[in-house]
């Protein structure tokens, strides 16, 4: 089990889910033991059997009562507890997402959108396979045994003992490979990423591997790193072989040990008088034996799973940490409450005494700038690179916070406003073009809701991109890009309009 | 894998002879360690398929023919099921390993053969392959070819191999109870494989579901300001949702489906299991026959669902194979001729004789251009966006086979040069520089050890790069992230200036080197621009015509042709396009 904030409603919701998952599966651990008893039986009494015909009958139509529970167990199991575990995965990104759409820009600066990224993609996918999964593994490691145990006990005290040694053995075994597999896997994975990413990096700057002839430096580069590939891999499939091969080998040396002590048992009490240990009379007959063999077969499995059930675990526990760490980064730029709805601003923008600092940085990145824009008014802010330009732009759009009383839009504080009816208000064209992978017509349209097309048409003709041909439609060069960009801005009729140097790539 | 978005152009279907001839040679190489691995997974199979046979006569002994057995025979049978089984392992420990490396060694030969393809393909033929493309063809496609030979198909033969001999034990056995079981295990069998192709085909769209999101998501999420900046949020969500809930779907989706299978196919197991109690007891079968069809029943069923699984992946590594060899199958567009000669050094003079060029048909890029420029000179080449001045410059690097005409550099045409030679002369600085990981020093030296410290710091005064590496911490060690993000623009292009120095290059190409930097840097790049041209020729493409003033000669461009040519002050007085071009910018200039 595994709780947190974020996912203890996730019980509640598929409580009922996980109740009848649990069901069936303790229904199909309990009814998976008769089996071996049925052939203990039939074992034991094969000639009675065919001479009494409803004896045998009642071992066949016990088998297939068993089955028909195991079948039908089987689908509800997996139908619920998957149907949990998606749930919640599915929940978690959702609420993930929602998070990072209220999160600053701020907040993308200073995170990678590759490590957030993982934590949708990789962490998510550890807490589903542990609801479901790891649900499975630990009911069925924990019912199973217990079950089989008991019935184990009922048929000797003496054998159970001897045979659980053995089982112990595997499941120290399993829990300390799970946990050194684990490592190596990861060792092997960063080889591989390795490589990958020396790919992708060569075949992306390949015009310059290219200009400067270096393609044979590159090619040994490469062929290192391949081979380390290779030797990681192999070194990774010998242990992994090793541990398999030691963990069959146990259960050879199990079965061996059950069968040896156990066949002595059955001659002793067969022949002459049956072995006793501290009182105890062990009358074994060989039916039993197998039946005993035939529970050790169903326990075994649960057993070693249950070592890789702690390791899913943890990795799960790791992977809701950094979930919740995200879940939980405060949301700094929000609009205040009972916030000044703007609408239909005339566009007199006041800056009063305005300083601003980045939040990860010390040093200012504003001091004390007043300034007064009128309405209509086309206003040019130079300066070089790193002189606050921009910052200007960000702080009138409410990307980040700012002193209140500083920025006034229409008389009114922006720290006052409501974020989405300032934003609307504002018609940006930014330096970093930055287009959806959608059609042209949505990129330009991407304020408003529906498309337009004379509109797009028009703003596209206003930008100077109406002509841009089929054929290069998705190779556009930059200074396409940008121009795209201005009409996505012209399309909004919007009163103040800001452009942050666009120009710049036109030379 | 199946992915769709990891198609390229030029893949195609391909015969499985086809896809032998291909893989022949890999295979060839590792053909001993292929057949010694099959010996052993017969050694491997014989002796798995002995072990039940002796837990029967374990029961047959125990429960028949107790008086007249010795009890250290019932031990001696137990010790002869421990060893057989020891031995089994280790028979499959040194098949797996030999499998193993014979497999890592071949992708290991793939993947080093495949990147030095794609090392030598042409410029253009990148142009339609995304890098992604290319890396999973790369790290991941290598693999599943490999696999295909090491792994599924060796596989198959060894499940087809237990399947047999499993079902001639049984028939030895009972020749009656063998015939009723098989019956279920063809059921198995065809349902399995039906399964197989169902389940692979939702497989096949809950992958493209999964990167569709991942891609939605790793967009938005660069791109999140926008998304907020035009208030975006309800309607990105709503798009979420929709892809979130696919992924959701097309996951309960396979979960149906197994949750359909793999009960049925217990149901079907314990079935035969009734069959065997039942029937064998019928057919006046003893305990012991009847242990040993209970221990022989998983070993067939097992088999036979591998079986059908191993088809679904053969479908998989054939796709991979696929596009593995078509893209092998590429021919880099430009090559050297046979008798194309070594060059050591360049004088510098280049000249275009009467060039057409078109990227695709009859599209003529440049038309009927011709021009010639001497030694040492500085030529600008001004024109709109598409009149052909970054194709000027990629032909003279050969990047590219013009179609009529013929390029010149010394007198002699490029096209029988070594390209190799050719572009070690030529020293390209272009308007998106690009960085690799490292450190500053790699990034110059680009990984040749034969350039000295001392080289490299030269190379970075002559270009005015001392200026901000002096001031980082580790110097010319400093750590260069992922295409250089730690650095400005102005930065980097100044490490690329620093890096075409280095190289000593004859003939030297800016394209639009300076449009992203901001006014005091372009002052250290100018200064450092007026150093590099005594280097040698210079070609300058750049919009900013202040940049051009001081060359030698000025082409102006127009829709693939020269329209005028000749010194800033000469065109000025032809008042012709590059007049326009200067009063547009000027005029400007005033303004701002």
């Amino acid at each position: 089990m595994l709780f947190g904030k974020y996912i203890n409603k996730y019980y509640l919701k598929y409580l009922a889910f996980f109740l009848i998952g649990i069901a069936a599966l303790v229904a199909v651990d309990y009814v998976q033991t008769y089996i071996p008893k049925f052939l203990g039986q039939i074992i034991d009494e094969d000639n009675q059997l065919i001479a009494n015909m409803d004896e045998l009958w009642k071992i066949i139509g016990g088998i297939l009562i068993c089955a028909a529970i195991m079948f039908a167990g089987r689908i509800i199991w997996r139908l619920t507890i998957f149907r949990a575990s998606g749930g919640i995965s599915a929940g978690l990104r959702h609420q993930m997402f929602t998070k990072a759409e209220q999160l600053p820009t701020g907040y993308y600066h200073e995170n990678k959108v590759g490590n957030i990224m993982n934590w949708f993609t990789n962490d998510v996918d550890e807490i589903h396979e542990f609801f479901g999964w790891g649900t499975i593994m630990m009911v069925d490691a924990l019912f199973l045994s217990v079950i089989v145990i008991i019935s184990m006990i009922r048929l000797d005290p003496w054998m159970t003992l001897i045979a659980a040694v053995p089982i112990l053995l595997i499941i120290v075994w399993g829990a300390l490979v799970e946990k050194f597999m684990a490592l190596r896997w990861e060792n092997r994975q960063a080889e591989f990423d390795k490589l990958y990413d020396f790919a992708q990096e060569n075949f992306t700057g390949i015009r310059v591997i290219k200009a400067f002839v270096k393609q044979n430096q590159e090619i040994h580069a490469f062929a290192k790193i391949a081979r380390k590939n290779k030797d990681v891999n192999v070194g990774f499939a010998r242990l992994s072989v090793i541990f398999d091969v030691i963990i069959e080998l146990i259960l050879i040396f199990e079965v061996a040990f059950v069968l040896g002590f156990g066949g002595w048992f059955v001659y002793a009490a067969a022949t002459s008088t049956p072995i006793t240990i501290f009182g105890h009379e062990i009358n074994l007959t060989i039916g039993q034996l197998i039946q005993f063999v035939g529970y050790i077969d169903l326990i075994v499995w649960p057993m070693i799973a249950l070592g890789q059930v702690v390791t899913m675990r943890s990795r799960a526990k790791g992977s809701l940490r950094r979930i919740s760490a995200f879940l939980d980064t405060p949301v700094v730029v929000q609009s205040p409450k009972d916030a000044i709805v703007l609408k239909d601003v005339k566009g007199e923008i006041r800056f009063s005494d305005f300083s601003f600092t980045y939040p990860s940085s010390k040093i200012s990145s504003l001091d004390n700038v007043s300034l007064t824009i009128k309405p209509g008014e086309t206003i040019g802010i130079v300066g070089k690179i790193g002189s606050g330009k921009t910052t200007l732009v960000n702080s009138l759009l409410r990307l980040y916070n700012v002193e209140e009383g500083t920025i006034f839009v229409d008389g009114v504080d922006i720290m006052k406003c409501d974020i989405a009816s300032l934003r609307d208000q504002i018609a940006y064209a930014p330096q970093d073009n930055f287009l959806f992978s959608d059609k042209i017509e949505n990129n330009i349209a991407f304020s408003s809701d529906q498309v337009d097309n004379d509109k797009v048409i028009e703003s596209a003709k206003f930008a100077d991109v109406h002509d841009i041909p089929e054929r290069i439609r998705n190779r556009f060069r930059r200074t396409r890009r940008n121009a795209l960009r201005w009409s996505k801005t012209e399309n909004l009729d919007r009163e103040s309009l800001l452009q942050e140097r666009p120009d710049s790539h036109f030379g | 894998m199946n992915d769709e978005m990891e198609r390229l152009r030029g893949d195609r279907k391909m015969k499985a002879s086809e896809i032998l001839r291909h893989s022949w040679p890999y295979i060839k190489q590792e053909k001993w360690a292929i057949i010694l691995s099959l010996f052993l997974i017969a050694v491997g199979v014989a002796l798995g398929i002995v072990l039940p046979l002796f837990t029967s006569r374990f029961v047959d002994l125990l429960k028949n023919h107790i008086d007249s057995t010795p009890l250290r025979m019932v031990i001696g049978i137990v010790a002869g099921y421990a060893g057989l089984g020891v031995a089994e392992q280790v028979v499959l420990y040194f098949q797996s390993m030999i499998l193993t490396k014979a497999g890592e060694r071949i992708v290991y030969r793939m993947r080093t053969e495949v990147f030095t393809h794609i090392e030598n393909m042409s410029q253009n033929q990148f142009n339609g392959m995304p890098v992604g493309s290319l890396v999973t063809r790369v790290a991941n496609y290598t693999a599943a070819v490999s696999n295909l030979f090491t792994s599924v198909l060796v596989h198959l033969i060894s499940d087809f191999l237990t399947a047999v001999s499993v079902l001639v034990i049984m028939m030895v056995i009972s020749i009656k109870l063998s015939a009723f079981l098989l019956i279920f295990a063809l059921v198995a069998g065809v349902v399995s494989f039906i399964f197989g192709r169902i389940v692979g085909k939702i497989f096949r769209e809950e992958r493209r579901n999964i990167s569709d999101l991942n891609a939605f998501l790793s967009e938005n999420l660069s791109g999140m300001k926008i998304t907020q900046i035009f208030n975006q949020e309800k309607r990105k969500e709503a798009e979420f949702n929709v892809k979130n809930e696919n992924i959701r779907r097309t996951h309960y989706k396979v979960v149906v489906a197994f949750a359909l299978y793999r009960p049925f196919i217990s149901l079907l197991y314990f079935g035969a299991i009734a069959v065997t109690f039942g029937v064998g007891l019928k057919l006046a079968l003893g305990a012991a026959e009847i242990v040993a069809f209970y221990l022989y029943l998983s070993r067939f069923f097992n088999p036979i669902q591998n079986i059908a699984d191993q088809l679904n992946h053969i479908q998989r590594a054939i796709t991979a194979a696929e596009r593995l060899y078509s893209l092998m199958e590429v021919e880099p567009e430009v090559v050297d001729k046979p008798d194309a000669i070594e060059i050591d050094h360049f004088e510098g003079s280049i000249e275009f004789k009467n060039v057409w060029f078109a990227y695709e048909g009859e599209n003529w890029i440049l038309k009927d251009v011709s021009f010639k420029i001497e030694p040492k000179q500085t030529v600008a080449f001004v024109g709109a966006t598409g009149a052909g001045k970054t194709t000027i410059l990629s032909l003279i690097c050969r990047n590219y086979e013009i179609q009529k005409g013929q390029i010149l550099i010394d007198g002699i045409d490029i096209s029988n040069i070594k390209i190799n030679s050719l572009r070690k002369a030529i020293g390209q600085m272009l308007q998106d520089v690009f960085l690799f990981s490292g450190t500053i020093k790699t990034n110059i030296t680009l990984h040749d050890e034969s350039f000295s410290d001392e080289e490299v710091k030269e190379a970075c005064d002559y270009v005015n790069a001392s200026h901000f590496i002096d001031q980082l911490p580790n110097g010319l060690q400093e750590e260069v992230i992922e295409r250089g993000e730690n650095f400005s623009a102005g930065q980097r292009q100044l490490l690329s200036f620093a890096r075409t120095i280095l190289h000593k290059p004859q003939i030297l190409i800016l394209d639009e080197a300076t449009a992203n930097i901001d006014t005091e840097t372009e002052l250290l790049i100018q200064d450092s621009l007026e150093r590099i041209k005594n280097i040698g020729t210079m070609l300058v493409v750049a919009h900013r015509l202040s940049t051009i003033q001081h060359a030698d000669n000025i082409i102006v461009l127009q829709n693939g042709q020269i329209l005028e040519q000749g010194n800033h002050q000469e065109l000025l007085r032809k008042r012709g396009q590059y007049y326009k071009l200067y009063e547009l910018q000027y005029a400007d200039q005033e303004e701002s």
